[in-house]
């Protein structure tokens, strides 16, 4: 844990500088900083570490939100209320085989909506967890900047989509792959249980991702972490 | 009657079935429990479960599960594979991100009991097997042998696709030691281990972890012995150790062998004492006589007694006729701050001081009569620089007639006015003697006669200086016939001059009584010098008894010819 913890903080480092670059050079006008291409691996690998910050900061904010208000013979168990996180009814991704079987432009667009899903969710668990006054300031600083990141990595995907639409991949129509999210049941509205069923399922969805990516690197590249 | 029969009998039968039981000790199971779950490679999942009591009777144990969010229950579709009381979840039977909810039951034929349910997330529980095929190479290299380990993935896990990433860990200890050495690897396959001791064993273990889960367990350890080696540094540290003691054996040896000269060149001798003719060996030997006889010199130290100091001859005037005669006491500016001059050391002495003081004091004065014997060679010349060159020059040659006369008029040496004096009556045969400075005495003699010169050659008294006491003090005693041979001395003698030849010679008549001076007048060195011949002139001088008898011409530089010729 003392090593994650250490590696974790490097690469918050590294992303607070790596996230600095506009990632659409397209639209210059925009921002004032210069924008500079980056190669489609790059983009690839800074996406990932977006995924794999994400995914540690949600860790231990639950973690620590678990020893705070959750007694131990619950932990662990989601659904208190009922519910799932997200539908089961998208392409299944419950196996590697399964995901194998998707392709890339779709994996993405798949990211695509989950990272979008989780902005509207994160700004209510902050308000929520504000307003109770019972939630230490690490932890509201903590999703605050999950927040951030995910927008990061959303911008980060829609780049790559575009990227790799340019090489002639098909993109599945938004819509159909937006209606098949289903609202994630939490449970009570501004329970702790919300709460924590909110943590676990974003805490879910983040290791989704960074798995997800991590395997469309290995395809996408040669890399010498894949092949050995 | 019947039913109440039965009723009774089933009764019966159920309280014996139930007592039958209770003395059997069967009963319902008690509740299993689930140790755990684990993936091996985040596609298939095991979980295990501790039995609990089995009450007796043959339990069977039943593993369901329902997924979150759906109602339906499952059983466990497969016991077998991963063990006892186990259950393997194939890789259609898992999906990931989704929770499981697991419980067991176990039955036996009194009852049944369920497990606490737990929940599982496949991703969350990946462990997986440890690395395979794990080689350790001792590789030769300088400055010695490392060891490189080398390993392979675990067999299920699928790295390749990128769908699971695994880093490694390694550690080595030494297989008589407890304490393990632990390396990451990170996601390599190999490694190098360096700076191991050489002839030892040592064990070598690889595990490792995917970048969210748990560690594998150690592989079996790894055997690998190092080779015997002498590390390259330990062998010029010997031969440098080897050459410098070489070195300083050396540098021993000689320092050794020349130490005498070493500490005379770090340690200087202090010079000693350096004392003429003083011989230090005679000094440790012990004889101290002739150590000392050695430092005896001739000159020193003096050996003679106050009375070889005596004046032999000194010439007395009478105060107020020595003042009209020498008119110039007064005038020597040294005179009168030489009252007494007891300076025997000086051999050129102030012959002046001297014969001003015997002149004033009737000769009580003696202090620096000492000296007259040594001074006669000087005192014929005074102290005039003129005359001193041409007195020196020629010591044995007789002044010229001019110089004395030139002295007649200075303020010189009392005694060059003195010399003067005898014009009244110097002439007389034998009484030459009584003339002459009354400086002219030497010392030394043994009882030393003077003479009184006067200005009158009749008047001219001798007295003889018995003694010079310790003040410098002469003694004189009165001589009752200066010339005649019945004159009491012990010893002395002085001659008469008899005659002066015109060329400046005196004609001494011998004597019987031998004074003993030395015949030649230049050497009148000592205390025991003989006057000049000025001083046989004024006073009757006899050369040593053994020695020349009779007639001694002397020419000598001090002669005083003005007498002569007055």
């Amino acid at each position: 844990m003392c090593k994650l913890q250490v590696i974790q903080a490097c690469l918050l480092c590294l992303l607070r500088g790596s996230v600095a670059l506009p990632l659409n050079c397209a639209d210059e006008s925009s921002s004032p900083v210069p924008c500079t291409s980056i190669s489609q691996d790059k983009l690839l690998d800074r996406v990932t570490q977006h995924a794999e910050f994400i995914y540690r900061i949600t860790e231990e904010v639950c973690n620590q939100y678990e020893e705070l208000y959750i007694p131990y013979p619950l932990r662990g168990l989601k659904n208190q209320g009922g519910g799932t996180c997200t539908s089961m009814s998208f392409p299944n991704l419950g196996s590697k085989t399964e995901i194998q079987q998707i392709s890339d432009m779709r994996l993405l667009h798949y990211m695509l909506i989950l990272a979008q899903s989780w902005v509207e969710p994160l700004t209510y668990l902050q308000s929520s967890l504000k307003n109770n006054d019972h939630a230490p300031d690490t932890l509201v600083s903590q999703l605050k900047w999950v927040s951030d990141k995910l927008t990061r990595l959303e911008q980060g995907v829609v780049l790559l989509i575009s990227m790799m639409q340019e090489e002639g991949g098909a993109a599945p129509p938004p819509a159909a792959l937006q209606q098949a999210l289903s609202e994630p049941q939490l449970g009570v509205p501004d329970s702790i249980f919300h709460e924590y069923n909110s943590l676990m399922c974003l805490k879910k969805d983040a290791h989704k991702m960074e798995t997800l990516l991590k395997l469309l690197k290995c395809r996408q590249t040669d890399r010498l972490s894949c092949t050995l | 009657a019947t039913m109440w029969t039965d009723s009774v009998m089933l009764a019966g039968l159920t309280l014996t079935a139930i007592f039958v039981s209770h003395t059997a000790g069967v009963s319902a199971p008690g509740r299993p429990r689930l140790t755990g779950c684990r993936s091996p490679e985040k596609e298939t999942f095991t979980c295990w479960w501790e039995p609990g009591d089995d009450g007796g009777l043959p339990t069977t144990y039943a593993l369901y599960y329902h997924l979150e969010g759906s109602e339906t229950v499952y059983e466990c579709p497969d016991y077998r594979t991963a063990g006892k009381n186990s259950c393997f979840f194939s890789k259609n039977n898992t999906s990931l991100w989704v929770n499981y909810n697991i419980s067991v039951v176990a039955t036996n034929a009194m009852g049944s009991s369920v497990s606490e349910p737990v929940d599982v997330d496949v991703v969350y529980i990946v462990q997986p097997n440890t690395p395979e095929d794990v080689r350790v190479l001792v590789v030769d290299d300088d400055p010695g042998p490392y060891l490189h380990v080398s390993w392979e993935k675990p067999l299920a896990a699928d790295t390749q696709s990128g769908w699971i990433t695994l880093v490694y860990q390694l550690r080595v200890k030494e297989t008589s030691q407890d304490t393990w050495e632990e390396y990451n690897a990170g996601m390599q396959k190999g490694y190098n281990i360096f700076s191991l001791l050489s002839g030892r064993e040592y064990a070598v273990q690889v595990r490792c972890k995917p970048d969210h889960g748990f560690w594998s367990e150690w592989t079996s350890p790894a055997y690998v012995q190092i080779p015997d080696y002498m590390l390259r540094e330990h062998s010029m540290w010997i031969i440098v150790a080897v050459f410098a003691g070489f070195l300083l054996f050396v540098l021993t040896w000689t320092v050794n062998v020349k130490r005498s000269s070493v500490k005379h060149c770090l340690l200087p001798p202090v010079p000693g004492p350096k004392i003429r003719g003083f011989d230090p060996h005679l000094l440790k030997s012990g004889r101290s006589e002739e150590m000392f006889s050695a430092l005896v010199t001739q000159h020193f130290p003096p050996t003679s007694s106050y009375d070889d100091l005596l004046v032999e001859y000194l010439e007395v005037y009478d105060v107020e006729k020595q003042e009209l005669v020498l008119g110039v006491k007064n005038e020597d500016p040294l005179a009168p701050t030489r009252t007494s001059d007891n300076d025997s050391g000086r051999g050129s002495c102030d012959s002046r001081t001297l014969l001003t003081e015997r002149y004033a004091e009737d000769g009580d004065k003696g202090g620096a009569d000492r000296q007259l014997g040594q001074c006669v060679a000087e005192l014929a010349s005074p102290p005039l620089e003129e005359e001193k060159v041409e007195a020196w020059s020629t010591p044995f040659s007789p002044p010229p007639l001019h110089l004395q006369r030139q002295q007649v008029g200075g303020a010189r040496a009392a005694y060059h006015s003195v010399l003067e004096i005898p014009c009244d009556s110097p002439c007389a045969p034998g009484s030459y003697g009584h003339q002459g400075e009354s400086d002219i005495s030497k010392p030394g003699g043994r009882g030393a006669s003077t003479t009184l010169a006067e200005p009158q050659a009749q008047s001219a008294e001798y007295v003889e200086v018995q003694t010079v006491d310790h003040e410098n003090v002469l003694l004189l005693r009165p001589l009752a016939d200066p010339g005649g041979p019945d004159v009491d001395y012990a010893g002395e003698d002085y001659s008469k001059i008899r005659d002066v030849i015109p060329d400046n010679v005196l004609l001494l008549q011998r004597e019987p009584s031998a004074w003993p001076c030395a015949a030649d007048p230049g050497q009148d060195r000592g205390e025991r010098s003989c006057p000049t011949a000025l001083q046989e002139l004024m006073q009757p001088c006899k050369p040593p008894g053994p020695l020349q008898q009779g007639l001694r011409l002397v020419a000598n530089g001090y002669v005083d010819a003005s007498a002569m010729l007055c």
